[in-house]
């Protein structure tokens, strides 16, 4: 009996971590004011949730219970219950908040464009636990995965700030390619992969010893790159082309595009499903969202969701 | 007398501990011109942004004014290039007194400059004949519009302009103008040259600006300059109430990056 009772509570539990994650995919759209949120099986918008003035940045908490979403013009963060999809909270940010990356500890990382800075909050108290000054026009932020550095990018300082966790020094400022747009870690975070925007590159950067090991300028001169992913197994990046209304997929070891996937125009933000199988791309100005196949990298559906889609995340 | 010395004393100290920390990297801008003008208060916001940056490198940034009489006690050997926000006149005259430096024009749109073609006059601020050539672009398509034409506008927002608008605004107290952008964006594009090419002498500066030089403006992409010393750039269409109208090279004219449908494209033509 004793055992019996010990296998339902073992197969509740089971049941409970599987509903933890619901395999949605949810989308900041900058202009309409809302996040559409898409059901991962269906691949269809199921609700649309207003959120405030000009949501942009958005996270998932690492124990998959909260939502996180930058609401700009209103210099808050939202948090919205994974489950419930009800607003549980909004703090303040700082000023103009854009992009943020959450920490394994559940710290919040966020660039704040105006004012040189980037801040971590505490999302459960709204607490402001640190101000690290940076350089102009901060964007990017990336985390790596053992939680021991966050990566700035400054667009108008052009610099990877490398802050040091938990002392919030600065470790290291690599000057890169004009208006460094976003950055990631490769899983033993010894590798960063960083781009720019004007200069059209994307730069590989060693962690260690914070030296640029390799640079590739996308030929293409329309292509202004945006966000950057690895894929699961780390042998290719995902390029979200800007105006080249490409993702684009280059070699993660010799750095060479394998090739563009058409999209929608202007192509911005990426996230990739946990089993690595899906690839999502934000496309601005066609106000949808790319599924990528990326076995064939090939778009498989595009999805309609509100006006300007920015940022997106996989709630798996 | 005796403070004098010591204030000195104390610099000397004071520079001699800061090179002990780390080997500083001293780059100093000359400037002709009204330090109550626009374009002085533009500079003043490079040299602000230059330090910020410069902070993470071990780089400073610094000025000094002078008057267009000054031209004479000008010593160039002291600064890396020189900013010029008077007139015609003394851009010719700092152009051959100074030869080996890179000469900033922000301000005079005199079209017999470019023409001339100097080795080393650096047109930041457009033409005449380029904001001319705008205006007309923008009538062959809008033939009964009221506009003026100008290189910079408060209310530009692509290409990141937005947060320049945003942070000029915030430090000078007024929005930015075409010659406060232009003194900006001359120290910047000198000063993000001595950080990428570590470039130290005026000589080498002049050949980089006028041969190597990819500058992110936040008013475009890759910002050059043509042969005849002007930079290349798009201008800002102004309607009668100083609304932000549009942008030339004017959609449905020319092609929206033929910048160079703009003014003299080279001395060769």
């Amino acid at each position: 009996m004793k055992h019996l009772i010990s296998l339902i509570v073992l197969f509740l539990a089971g049941i409970q971590l599987a509903h933890a994650a619901s395999g949605r995919i949810f989308v900041t759209n900058e202009r309409s004011n809302d996040i559409s949120v898409i059901d991962g099986s269906t691949l269809e918008v199921e609700r649309t949730i207003e959120v405030g003035d000009r949501p942009r940045g958005i996270g998932i908490s690492p124990d998959g219970k909260e939502l996180y979403i930058a609401v700009s013009e209103e210099n808050v963060i939202a948090a919205i219950d994974l489950e419930t999809l009800e607003l549980l909270r909004k703090f303040k940010a700082g000023s103009d908040p854009e992009t943020f990356a959450v920490h394994p500890n559940g710290n919040i990382y966020i660039s704040n464009e105006d004012d040189a800075k980037a801040s971590v909050f505490d999302p459960r108290t709204g607490e402001q636990l640190a101000e690290i000054q940076v350089g102009l026009e901060p964007e990017g932020v990336a985390i790596s995965p053992d939680g021991k550095q966050v990566i700035v990018t400054s667009e108008s300082t052009n610099m990877l700030h490398v802050i040091q966790v938990p002392e919030h020094t600065i470790a290291a400022n690599i000057l890169v390619g004009a208006r460094p747009r976003a950055a990631t870690f490769t899983r033993d975070s010894k590798i960063a992969y960083s781009t720019s925007e004007i200069s059209g590159e994307v730069k590989k950067v060693d962690m260690t010893t914070y030296e640029i090991i390799a640079v590739r300028k996308i030929a293409d001169e329309k292509a202004k790159p945006k966000d950057v992913i690895l894929n699961k197994d780390e042998t290719k990046l995902y390029v979200a082309g800007g105006r080249a209304n490409q993702v684009i997929v280059m070699d993660a070891d010799k750095m060479e595009v394998i090739k563009g996937i058409p999209v929608g125009k202007r192509v911005w933000g990426l996230a990739m499903t946990k089993d690595g199988s899906k690839v999502f791309s934000t496309d601005g100005v066609s106000g949808t969202v790319s599924v990528i196949d990326t076995a064939k990298d090939e778009v498989i559906k595009t999805i309609e969701v509100g006006k300007f889609p920015w940022g997106v995340v996989v709630d798996d | 007398m005796k403070t004098i010395i010591y204030r000195i004393t104390a610099l000397i100290f004071l520079a001699s501990a800061t090179a002990g920390v780390a080997d500083i990297t001293e780059t100093s801008f000359a400037f002709i011109g009204d330090t109550d003008s626009s374009a002085y208060r533009g500079i003043a916001q490079g040299i602000h942004e230059a330090n910020l940056q410069g902070q993470f490198l071990g780089q400073s940034y610094s000025l000094q004014e002078f008057s267009g009489d000054d031209l004479d006690i000008i010593d160039p050997d002291r600064f890396i290039a020189i900013i010029v926000a008077t007139d015609a006149n003394d851009l010719v005259q700092a152009g051959a007194r100074f030869s080996d430096h890179a000469i900033f024009n922000v301000s005079v749109h005199d079209d017999a400059l470019r023409e001339a073609c100097a080795p080393n006059l650096l047109h930041v601020i457009p033409s005449a004949r380029m904001l001319a050539d705008a205006e007309a672009q923008w009538l062959q398509k809008n033939p009964d519009a009221e506009i003026t034409v100008s290189g910079w506008h408060p209310q530009f927002m692509k290409f990141a302009a937005r947060d320049l608008n945003k942070r000029y605004k915030k430090r000078a107290s007024e929005p930015m103008d075409q010659y406060a952008w232009a003194g900006w964006a001359a120290v910047k594009m000198a000063s993000d040259s001595v950080a990428r090419q570590n470039i130290t002498e005026p000589g080498a500066m002049l050949e980089f600006l006028k041969t190597g030089l990819a500058f992110d403006g936040q008013k475009g992409l890759d910002m050059d300059f043509r042969d005849t010393g002007q930079l290349r750039q798009l201008l800002l269409i102004v309607d009668s109430g100083g609304e932000l109208l549009g942008e030339a090279p004017v959609r449905g004219v020319v092609a929206t990056d033929d910048v160079d449908s703009l003014g003299l494209a080279s001395c060769y033509n």
